[in-house]
């Protein structure tokens, strides 16, 4: 059998490994698989991309998260308003700061008053670094938007407050009536029907009745170019309210951590940049955004017992988990755990398809970040009380370490 | 000029082992393929074959269960199809929804190879006679029965490997994607291994890692061990809370990938995960095969496997584990999507295969009575 040359048809695929998809697409292909394993396989790939690879010691991501400095022309003024209090408040502390170093206009309108108690907290506490970066902030009703911002005009509002029509109409109205061409709502993930087939997938299902169901629908009969975003739960510096924390402040004092149910149900834990810098594409590419929904979440689920042993491996220490049936110890588990006791698990997908977006959250390393700030602070060495979890595991009859 | 010459292949004719030999004569069989010009009149539809020219394509395997769906795409397309088996199951059946001349049309091009492929020599020297453009090795398990196909066709343009998502490590973070660590202890190393040597030989390959594949004639008892119980109207047993996460992907969705990574540049050397685009809990998959057949809501039984000994048999067929991957890249790169969701595709397997009385393992539920027994749950 004459064994030809043919070469024309290997030069068919003698393209390298490292070869990206067509320049027209915005998104990172997976060149190569890498073979992470511990045997001596002499065929170990890297991922050749121009991009940051996370050493880390069992996955590696891509990242692709960048800046561009917006041209005078792309300049946008932009208007957050922004919650007062709980898991969603960093968001627009994080997005603002983006914004502006993209060289955006930023006015960050926070709910309430200026002087108030909830102001001494994170972000709030660190607005300084939002006005010395070029933004403005202010503070106020947002049923009177057009009176607090004292008759500016923005070409993009982003409302990360309310939950509810009654709540966020008078700004969409406003927006609306003063010209404002993009509107983006943070909503939440938590609308979702519970379905028997993860993940939530934009266009799934949502319950009817929930408050953020109203604005959506609201906005997107009132406005041509909107976006909603449906974010889970999210860690970084700044969080108003706590997620890592609860794991760290039971492993540091080598206390159970009891997490109800099988540990086995998936959640998804953010980053909060990739939260901001999928708005910050939304503004950039608006006609792309325009009409969609978006989850706003990490492109990786993680189980309740993973982010426990995830929390343990950044601290570097052992960690010892419980497992309790809240009805049966007649606790509310709402009240002793901080996430969702069921899959509550999302996928970014319509960011991926149709912005271009890509997750950089990467948990074992950003707990990592996120317990040496834990530390710096000094909540390991603050007294707490475990009330609840002493209940439990009271009925569990497990000891506790002195 | 549209077909190189193609043999009749009756199945009940006993098989022959290589091509005549005046075939094998002809000393220009690569450089005829090498010379064709792109096909006129490419068939609309999802299946866009870059490569433009007709390929003489092995198959190692190809008469159970993906090959069956694969085989008769890439007959379809125009290529030159062999099967490569030792020929102990029929090298062809007919679909129930085949019509007649549909088949007849399929099994008069398809070509069979017979042959063991742990000959490896039989195999060098079998391949290295006929020459092929692409071999798809879909029932491959050790690197060393690839070494002589690769050894035999040198001038290979394309190797397309079955591999599965099961090399990947388990993990707190899920899904699975391509770009994942992968356990070189897993049950599926050889796998693994024989993606690591077509990594190292420079040959053009591609390699698809499925989940768990469904569909009609499956011969994993994976839909099969819930409709079995379905129709006898006995509880689902599932261990634990019934909350773990594993995804399915229907055969016809996964050879329509496999076609769609043929000659196509952008899968040269690389690996994608092939299943359903949403994933089931095992709860869920039970309700799911239940709406499929057309039964009433299962009951569902749950269980702690440790408190009971199933010696050597199964007490459920999937890992008792969060097991799922990505399809993204497949989906992005490849621009290829699943056609079937769960219920839909589970419902295509009822009714071509389970709902028609056939069925390849029958019903064993003697771990199911050990369960219940202990349970004192009372059988219909």
């Amino acid at each position: 059998m004459a064994a030809l040359a043919s070469s024309s048809s290997s030069l068919l695929f003698s393209s390298p490994p490292s070869k990206l998809p067509s320049p027209s697409l915005p998104r990172l292909s997976f060149s190569t698989s890498s073979f992470l394993s511990s045997s001596s396989s002499s065929s170990s790939l890297s991922l050749s991309h121009s991009f940051n690879a996370y050493p880390i010691s069992t996955r590696r991501y891509s990242a692709s998260s960048f800046t561009v400095q917006a041209s005078a022309a792309d300049k946008k003024k932009v208007l957050i308003v922004n919650t007062n209090s709980g898991g969603h408040a960093v968001i627009g502390f994080y997005f603002a700061k983006e914004l502006l170093a993209s060289g955006h206009d930023v006015t960050i309108f926070t709910v309430g008053d200026e002087g108030s108690d909830k102001m001494k907290k994170p972000p709030f506490s660190r607005f300084s670094e939002i006005v010395s970066a070029g933004g403005k902030t202010v503070w106020g009703d947002p049923a009177e938007v057009g009176k607090v911002v004292a008759g500016a005009t923005f070409d993009v509002v982003l409302d990360n407050n309310g939950k509810d029509l009654d709540t966020v109409r008078p700004v969409i109205d406003w927006a609306k009536s003063s010209g404002v061409k993009q509107f983006l709502f943070i909503s939440s993930a938590g609308i979702y029907k519970p379905t028997d087939e993860p993940p939530h997938v934009e266009g799934d299902a949502v319950k009817a009745d929930a408050g953020h169901v109203g604005v959506e629908t609201y906005l997107a009969e009132v406005f041509s170019s909107w976006a909603v975003f449906r974010p889970q739960y999210m860690i970084g510096s700044g969080n108003n309210k706590d997620c890592e924390e609860w794991f760290f402040d039971r492993i540091v004092r080598n206390r159970p951590v009891p997490i109800p149910g099988s540990g086995m149900q998936l959640t998804n834990i953010a980053h909060v940049r990739d939260l901001s810098s999928m708005l910050t594409v939304a503004v950039e590419k608006p006609e792309a955004a325009s009409g969609h929904i978006f989850n706003c979440v990490s492109d990786r689920a993680v189980t309740l017992d993973g982010m426990a042993r995830l929390c343990a491996a950044a601290a570097g220490l052992p960690v010892e988990i419980v497992h309790y049936d809240p009805k049966a110890v007649g606790i509310d588990a709402k009240k002793a755990f901080p996430f969702r006791n069921m899959h509550f698990y999302a996928e970014p997908r319509a960011a991926k398809d149709i912005l271009g977006w890509e997750g950089t959250t990467n948990l074992p390393e950003d707990l990592k970040e996120r317990f040496e700030e834990y530390v710096k602070i000094g909540r390991d060495k603050k007294p707490m009380k475990f009330e609840l979890d002493d209940k439990i595991l009271e009925s569990l009859k497990v000891p506790v370490a002195a | 000029m549209a077909k190189m010459v193609v043999l009749q292949q009756p199945t009940k004719q006993p098989s022959i082992s290589l091509l005549p030999s005046s075939f094998s004569d002809f000393n220009g069989t690569k450089l005829c393929q090498i010379q064709y010009k792109r096909k006129v009149g490419k068939p609309k539809g999802a299946l866009h074959v870059t490569a433009s020219s007709t390929k003489k394509i092995l198959i190692m395997g190809g008469t159970r269960f993906i090959g069956v769906f694969l085989s008769r795409l890439l007959v379809k397309e125009g290529h030159q199809v062999t099967l490569f088996t030792r020929g102990k199951a029929p090298i062809t059946q007919q679909l129930p929804d085949e019509s007649d001349s549909d088949y007849s049309d399929f099994k008069s091009q398809i070509l069979h190879l017979k042959g063991d492929r742990k000959d490896f020599d039989f195999v060098k020297s079998s391949l290295s006679a006929e020459g092929y453009d692409v071999v798809y090795d879909i029932n491959g398990r050790e690197a060393d029965e690839v070494e002589p196909i690769l050894d035999a066709l040198p001038n290979l343009e394309q190797f397309i490997y079955c591999s599965s998502a099961g090399v990947y490590l388990k993990s707190d973070l899920l899904p699975h994607c391509e770009t994942d660590a992968v356990d070189p202890k897993s049950r599926h190393k050889g796998k693994l291994n024989t993606e690591s040597l077509l990594e190292s030989r420079g040959v053009n390959y591609t390699s698809i890692r499925p989940v768990y594949i469904y569909g009609p004639l499956n011969y994993n008892p994976v839909e099969e061990w819930f409709f079995h119980r379905l129709k006898a109207g006995r509880p689902i047993p599932i261990p634990n809370s019934g909350n773990q996460i594993t995804q399915l992907g229907h055969v016809k969705d996964l050879a329509t990938a496999f076609i769609k990574v043929l000659g196509n540049e952008k899968a040269s050397k690389q690996v994608f995960n092939i299943s359903g685009e949403k994933y089931v809990t095992f709860d869920g998959l039970a309700k799911a095969c239940a709406k499929a057949g057309g039964f009433p809501e299962p009951e569902i039984v749950h269980y702690n496997p440790k408190d009971f000994d199933f010696g050597k048999k199964k007490a459920f067929p999937f890992r008792d584990q969060h097991f799922f991957a990505s399809i993204e890249k497949a989906k992005h790169v490849l621009g290829w999507k699943p056609e079937f969701d769960l219920v839909e595709g589970l419902t295509d397997s009822y009714n071509l295969d389970f709902g028609r009385g056939t069925f390849r393992k029958e019903a064993d539920f003697s771990t199911d009575d050990l369960i219940l027994g202990k349970s004192l749950v009372l059988q219909a």
